[in-house]
């Protein structure tokens, strides 16, 4: 579904990602885990389109999408979760929602709708007609989950989704995403500094340290079973 | 008594035009993030193209002819759709490849558009005053008791309304106007969302010089039709988006009728004082509250 190789990306002179790759098969949940800083949300911005990659290749399903606009890559089918949530406060509920609608690629599939996101996230419905400034972290994290949905994504890139939310609701949202995930077919890559979150919602992940993955593909097993991994790349 | 309702509806008169062309300003602004020296000229073009519409009589930098001249009402549609046909090449030729540039590119480049666009304006339709004559049912009084006040005043009244239900519909109905609500709010969410950003821009500014078109045409039959007449119109329009708030819709309502009051009140008492009044407040709204009358302004 989703291949980087080599690819390099830079925040005006200074080179954030330096030869990073990495792969996530169709259908997969996969997590980068790292520390704050070492570039994960730049890798998510970079396949977005929203920091473009200076060289290297990305190949979203069987196409080369390095250069193209954030709009282009959107519409292929990758939606973005950024770690703010980025709700628009001056659109109602419903209005964020139907920002991100977009026909499903593939024909004859079934489309989300409104109607369906309310029914996974109830509390949305309720305030459909609010003002997307006045919903609670929990409640904007679930909305900018919703309104990516509505584009109908086959990949679907989440950043940090346990920021600022309390242990029960990260809890809340990471079960919903799983579940989200296994009944619609979606692959997911999400980044996160949370070891527990990235355990709970992937079963396969990367290290990445400073600018680049330093360790290759392990299981969730794997990963329990390594404290030193854990110890050397993930605690402060 | 009488009196002052004409202030009043005056005021209203006044207030209504700047509304139209502060709220076209204020939508280029919060999705170009360009402070459009120009839009001042494209109201004048507004005009100037309703002019020849209505009359018929084109000129053309000397190849001129003659139709038979085009429906009062027909005219303002055509005139800003002409207007934001102009405001589009724009776009696409100057502003566009200043995107990424700091905003004191395209506030020199949009100053220096100003001065090209009065220039040509002049040497095309020369500087004797030009008026667009109503159709003649808006031509007389309405007389209400023993007050009577000039019929297409009211009609420009409800032309404000008009094009106000239109953009409301516009933004708050339409795809395009919650594209470009959101894109105000956070631009590169909105291409992440897989919305083409770059055509939500165009189609802000377009919408933005189809106002100053709108009201420059609406302006044609009671004030007379100068080249320089947007100068005035764009000292004005800041005025109120500065008072209202910069990026802030319900600002722009109050501080546009605020503004026209005043100068109504200024037309009918106290002359060269009251602008003087405006320009204070201006200046104090400046001071202390940066983001506007109704704080909800906002400054980057």
């Amino acid at each position: 579904m989703l291949k980087l190789e080599d690819v390099n990306t830079y925040y005006g002179g200074s080179h954030v990602i330096q030869g990073l790759s990495l792969e996530v098969e169709t259908g997969a949940a996969v997590c980068i885990l790292g520390r704050n800083g070492v570039g994960k949300t730049t890798t998510l911005r970079t396949i977005m389109g929203l920091t473009p990659a200076r060289s290297g290749s990305i190949r979203i399903g069987d196409q080369d999408t390095r250069g193209w606009p954030a709009h282009r890559i959107a519409c292929s089918g990758v939606a973005y979760v950024p770690a703010e949530r980025n709700i628009f406060p001056g659109l109602s509920v419903e209005e964020n929602l139907r920002l991100g609608a977009r026909p499903p690629c593939e024909e004859g599939r079934e489309g989300w709708t409104l109607e369906k996101v309310y029914e996974y996230f109830p509390v949305l419905g309720e305030r459909r007609h609010g003002g997307g400034a006045k919903l609670s972290g929990g409640e904007q994290q679930m909305l900018a989950i919703g309104r990516a949905l509505m584009g109908n994504p086959r990949l679907l890139l989440l950043d940090e989704p346990s920021q600022g939310l309390s242990p029960i609701l990260v809890e809340n949202v990471a079960r919903i995403v799983r579940d989200l995930c296994r009944e619609h077919d979606l692959t997911m890559l999400l980044v996160e500094q949370n070891f527990r979150v990235a355990l709970e919602m992937a079963d396969i992940h990367y290290l990445m340290g400073t600018k680049s993955i330093i360790q290759d593909q392990v299981t969730s097993e794997d990963l329990i079973n390594n404290e030193e991994l854990i110890k050397c790349h993930l605690s402060v | 008594m009488a009196s002052v309702i004409q202030i009043i509806l005056n005021g209203l008169v006044l207030g209504g035009v700047f509304l139209i062309v502060a709220i076209g300003l204020n939508i280029i602004y919060g999705l170009n993030r360009v402070m459009n020296l120009a839009h001042g000229s494209l109201y004048a073009l507004g005009a100037y193209f309703g002019y020849t519409l209505v009359t018929g009589k084109v000129l053309l930098f000397g190849l001129d002819f003659e139709f038979g001249g085009l429906n009062f009402f027909l005219a303002l549609i055509l005139a800003p759709a002409l207007v934001g046909l102009v405001g589009w090449v724009l776009e696409r030729v100057l502003i566009e490849p200043m995107r990424d540039r700091p905003m004191i590119y395209t506030l020199i480049l949009t100053y220096g558009l100003m001065f090209l666009i009065d220039g040509l304006i002049k040497a095309n339709w020369g500087d004797t005053p030009h008026y667009i004559i109503p159709p003649e049912f808006l031509q007389k009084p309405v007389y209400i008791g023993d007050f009577s006040y000039p019929a297409y005043r009211f009609a420009l009244l409800v032309g404000v309304a008009v094009v106000m239900g239109l953009l409301m519909t516009l933004l708050n109905r339409t795809r395009m106007g919650i594209n470009m609500r959101a894109a105000a709010d956070i631009p590169e969410m909105v291409s992440a969302l897989g919305v083409n950003l770059k055509a939500v821009r165009v189609g802000a500014f377009v919408l933005g010089c189809v106002m100053a078109g709108i009201a420059g045409f609406l302006v044609g039959p009671l004030y007379p039709i100068l080249p320089i007449m947007g100068h005035d119109m764009l000292i004005s329009s800041f005025v109120v988006i500065v008072i209202g708030g910069l990026g802030s819709l319900r600002g722009v309502i109050v501080a546009a009728l605020l503004v026209g009051f005043v100068q109504a009140l200024a037309e009918a008492v106290i002359t060269n004082f009251a602008m003087v009044i405006v320009y204070m407040l201006m200046a104090v709204i400046l001071v202390f509250k940066p983001y506007g009358i109704l704080g909800e302004g906002k400054f980057e």
